[in-house]
């Protein structure tokens, strides 16, 4: 049995430098102080961007942090896993992960994640916009916004690219800025390729006449809308004759590197994002799916495991080898966490009371913990970071305004982060 | 009680136009309008569409923009189709209106379309995507049966309020949903079948807020009444003056309902519900602050009106249908108006609080009035609508767009795309011909592809264009137009090739297929030329299409016809069509 030392985690540290001591003292602050007061503070002390882009690796279903990031090793219904030492000092995670543990003095393990929301629909949503879902309201996902400031409007690739999907939509700032969806990561998208008896001549032939038919109908109809389609049209024929599209397929990776990240969507998903990141795209999502183990929560939490631990251990060396990660910011994280009692049948529900999300690369420090949970993993009981928070922080680290409002289509001023504010003892 | 008293003044403002004024305030009594049969003896709309013509050249002369040109007939014919049944008018039902020469040929188009089936499926369609949340997949919501039951309602021209009532009051039992009960359905008398089981369609629109109230009341208020009080459900809203008590309020008139599972099954099978209305509940140890007010609270309509009867929940459906509501006329008029002009009198159209003031907010005011006082019967709506001046005028500058003095083009519908596609290259009957019962997988799997491209969503009313790269390389590469545009054996083109007559013949066929109008001459002339220079670049022509895919592999079956240079050619020419804008807009 493996015994878990105490970790570092340098929130304790600072709160204790600051003359304050645990969730009490935090959470007094955060409400206490006034939102503009503590705006003020935030937007006085901008944070250095150090992230050109961002991969998130999505865990759908909601990960059980307990069996992951997050061990409870002795405790009632812990289950068979053990906790391992890591590459960090005094950090430990599930032995099914020992790739990403040889990985660890690059993670930032956040331990306080908590939300209220236990439903998937309405903790997805949260977990990719920042905001809870809000009938009046279509909030962008993250990647949107990365998209809306960051974006390249001549780029010849997306800037918002899903791997395995869905992910969320462009929300006010329009489909253009939504995800472009592959639903078979590590393949050239679908529909790519010219279509059914159709040479690049025949295709130009039928583009030219193409043009002849929407050049009249533009000038009929005076329709922005048309000329708006046209530009899509446009723009989806230079992405298919982009040699950078190339990045979407992984095949000409050698064989190798393509079995270090394992043979399986996620690991392919994971090379193609690297790929992708490295090609100019700033927001990369990929997603695996599964962690919903209402039953037979360890075989099935193991057999994720076996797919995660290669493929995430494996992007963050390729990046740090290829000189990328300290220009890429890499978040693991799924909806919520899952109850660390053990239900009638061997699995675990939802907890969105606590979770654990891993930040690693870009604009982060490495090698630590942030936050706590109590003995079971039950409640935060040390640095709790709210979703909104983790969103200002990813923004933050990628030079994005996390306090910037836009006006909603109904004319109400929305803050993109939902009033976050920035974890700035994680940040380089 | 200043908060209550501006909310009255708001009511008052909102209702004055209606002739109700704040003295005429809703109360849950109002007698229900009788139930109206649609005919062809429906009351002909002689008055209201020169009324609303009148009110809106008024606009325009205030606003200084002359009108656009009147639309072509062949245009006024392809937009009542879409508009009303959803789909492409048939190639020789575009010839034959052409050669009408009745002046009332329009209006008997549109009076044939509201009779057609097709209206009924098409307004069953739109409205169980409004209606039915986007999550409300799987087995407990029964899609099906939810579809079915309003697809009765509108062939049957039932009363609005009627219908708002049915829903809003729902009782009985639902019934589970799912793939395989979505198939059952289509190959069945939906309605037959879910009347024989005892099922009430209409609870699933309960069902799917089984979670809480709060949703429940909040769509109730933003879908049929335009009223976003759900806004007050965090914070006192600031400019509307809804406070957060009043949202409770309203949705208290929910609390007593219940949603209970028929019988409980073994985990993971498919459950009914039954809906009813019970005794008001304690809220449980965890309910949040929320919960417990909303479960504790008096029951209120919007405008403070007390609901203390013993099911506040039907006597609030009595107060949101009737005649002297100031919001429910208004909210179904400006979002019909929403869908036939692209955009409403009000935008978004769920939304007329006060302080989003609506484009020529006289029409709107007529319209409703109208539309109230001869119970709520939408197919007269809709026959006034499309009898009104704007609808029929072409295209023009967007400033003119502004006060429905020209027809704004927008994108259809990703359904109504893929089934213009469909219509266009006769793929639908083809496929059925080939693959017989397995048909229906594949139509649902390119459904399902179209829909995951197109992320369907009927709400998303913007301005601006709002297609993807992956909608564009779809229709560019994908295999419903490239297999759809060639000579396949059996298809659309394989049809036109062998029509007797030369060129301009067959490009008139495909024009009427796709664009459901005639080639101009010089349109003639142009793909004339066209055909020539892409026959003679024959080599690159000579490869047949490679026939993967399901598509391509029945292709393969039944073989393609395209014999020459010029017949490939042809192909170009379809796909073109097939891929213009003119296809793919409403205009």
């Amino acid at each position: 049995m493996e015994t878990q030392d105490k970790p570092v985690t340098i929130d304790r540290r600072r709160l204790l430098q600051a003359g304050l001591g645990g969730l009490g003292a935090w959470l007094a602050r955060r409400w206490l102080v006034a939102p503009e007061a503590r705006a003020a503070e935030a937007s006085a002390t901008p944070t250095k961007p150090r992230a050109d882009a961002c991969i998130v690796l999505w865990m759908n279903g909601g990960p059980s942090h307990v069996d992951t990031f997050d061990p409870k090793p002795g405790t009632k219904d812990a289950g068979p896993f053990r906790a391992i030492k890591t590459r960090a000092k005094g950090v430990s995670i599930c032995e099914h992960l020992p790739r990403v543990a040889a990985e660890a003095h690059r993670l930032v393990i956040l331990r306080g994640m908590t939300s209220r929301e236990g439903s998937h629909e309405r903790a997805r949503q949260l977990g990719h916009t920042g905001h809870i879902p809000n009938p009046t309201v279509d909030h962008p996902a993250l990647g949107a916004w990365v998209s809306a400031r960051r974006g390249d409007p001549k780029a010849e690739l997306p800037a918002f690219v899903s791997l395995g999907g869905p992910s969320a939509g462009g929300g006010f700032f329009g489909r253009a800025h939504g995800p472009f969806v592959v639903r078979e990561p590590g393949r050239p998208p679908e529909d790519m390729a010219y279509g059914p008896g159709v040479s690049a001549a025949r295709f130009d032939r039928r583009r030219a006449a193409l043009g002849m038919l929407e050049d009249s109908f533009e000038k009929e109809t005076q329709s922005a809308a048309v000329a708006e389609r046209r530009a899509v049209f446009t723009q989806a024929v230079r992405m298919m004759r982009s040699p950078a599209a190339a990045a979407f397929d992984v095949s000409s990776e050698p064989a190798a590197v393509r079995e270090a990240y394992g043979d399986t969507a996620f690991g392919r998903g994971c090379l193609a994002a690297r790929r992708l990141v490295e090609a100019g795209v700033p927001f990369v999502e990929v997603s695996l799916d599964g962690w919903d183990t209402h039953e037979d929560n360890f075989e099935r939490t193991k057999r994720l495991m076996g797919v995660l631990d290669p493929a995430m251990s494996a992007l963050l060396r390729d990046l740090a080898e290829r000189g990328k990660l300290d220009r890429t910011l890499v978040v693991w994280m799924g909806e919520f966490g899952r109850t660390p009692r053990l239900n009638g049948r061997g699995g675990r529900d939802h907890h969105p009371a606590a979770w654990s999300a891993v930040l690693a690369g870009g604009g982060v420090r490495g090698g630590i913990t942030l936050g706590a949970t109590d003995a079971q993993g039950e409640k935060v009981v040390e640095r709790p970071v709210p979703v909104a928070d983790l969103f200002a922080t990813i923004t933050s680290a990628m030079g994005l305004d996390p306090l910037e409002t836009v006006p909603s289509p109904g004319g109400r001023p929305i803050t993109l982060t939902d009033g976050g504010q920035v974890v700035r003892e994680i940040l380089l | 009680m200043l908060r209550r008293t501006s909310a009255w003044v708001a009511l008052a403002l909102l209702s004055a136009c209606s002739g109700g004024g704040a003295g005429g305030l809703p109360s849950p009594s109002a007698t229900p309008s009788a139930p109206r049969k649609d005919a062809a003896t429906a009351p002909a709309t002689t008055d209201i569409p020169q009324r609303v013509d009148a009110l809106l050249e008024a606009e325009w002369k205030a606003a200084g923009v002359s009108p656009a040109k009147p639309a072509t007939d062949a245009q006024f014919l392809r937009r009542a189709w879409l508009d009303l049944v959803g789909t492409l008018p048939p190639p020789e039902v575009v010839t034959s209106f052409l050669a009408d020469p009745a002046p009332d040929k329009r209006a008997r188009a549109v009076d044939a379309l509201l009779a057609s089936p097709h209206f009924a499926e098409r307004w069953a369609a739109y409205w169980e995507d409004v209606l039915l949340r986007d999550d409300a997949k799987g087995n407990l919501v029964d899609r099906a049966a939810f579809r079915a039951w309003l697809r009765a309602r509108f062939a049957d021209n039932t009363p609005w309020d009627h219908v708002v009532r049915e829903l809003v009051g729902a009782t009985g039992k639902s019934s589970p949903g799912g793939p395989a009960r979505e198939r059952r359905m289509a190959a069945q008398n939906a309605a037959a079948e879910a009347e024989a089981e005892g099922v009430n369609g209409a609870t699933n629109w309960i069902v799917q807020y089984r979670g809480g109230v709060e949703d429940l009341a909040g769509a109730t208020a933003r879908t049929f009444l335009g009223v976003q009080i759900q806004c007050a459900q965090c914070h006192d809203h600031k400019t509307e003056n809804w406070t957060t008590t009043d949202f409770r309020r309203f949705a208290a008139a929910f609390a007593r309902t219940r949603v209970k599972p028929v019988e409980e099954k073994e985990k993971g099978m498919a459950r009914a519900f039954e809906v009813e209305d019970g005794k008001r509940g304690r809220p449980g140890k965890k309910a949040t602050d929320e919960a417990r007010e909303i479960a504790t609270l008096a029951p209120a309509a919007l405008d403070g009106t007390a609901l203390a009867g013993e099911v506040p929940r039907a006597e609030l459906a009595a107060w949101i249908t009737s005649p002297t509501n100031p919001w429910f006329g208004k909210a179904l008029v400006n979002r019909v108006w929403g869908l036939f002009f692209g955009h409403g009198f009000v935008e978004p159209v769920d939304d007329l609080r006060p302080s989003n003031p609506p484009r020529a907010k006289a029409v709107l005011d007529a319209l409703a009035a109208d539309f109230v006082e001869h119970g709520h019967d939408l197919k007269r709506l809709l026959r006034t609508v499309c009898a009104t001046r704007a609808y029929g005028l072409a295209a023009g500058p967007p400033a003119a767009e502004a006060t429905f003095a020209a027809f704004a083009p927008r994108r259809l519908p990703a359904p109504v795309l893929l089934d213009a596609v469909l219509a266009a290259t006769r793929l639908d009957p083809w496929i059925e011909d080939t693959l017989g019962e397995r048909a229906d997988a594949l139509r649902a799997k390119m459904r399902e592809r179209f829909r995951f491209v197109f992320d369907v969503d009927e709400d998303g009313a913007r301005a601006e264009f709002d297609g993807t790269i992956p909608q564009a390389l779809l229709l560019l590469n994908g295999p419903l137009v490239g297999y759809g545009s060639t000579a396949l054996s059996g298809g659309a083109l394989a049809d036109v090739l062998v029509m007797p007559g030369g060129d301009a013949a067959k490009i008139e066929a495909l024009y009427l297929r796709t664009l459901s109008r005639r080639p101009t001459a010089e349109e003639i002339s142009r793909w004339v030329q066209f055909l020539d220079e892409a026959a003679a670049a024959s080599e690159e022509h000579a490869a047949p299409p490679n026939g993967s895919g399901p598509l391509g592999k029945i292709g393969k079956k039944r073989g393609w016809v395209a014999k020459t240079p010029r017949d490939r050619a042809y192909e170009d020419l379809f796909w073109t069509l097939l891929d213009s804008s003119e296809f793919a807009f409403q205009h």
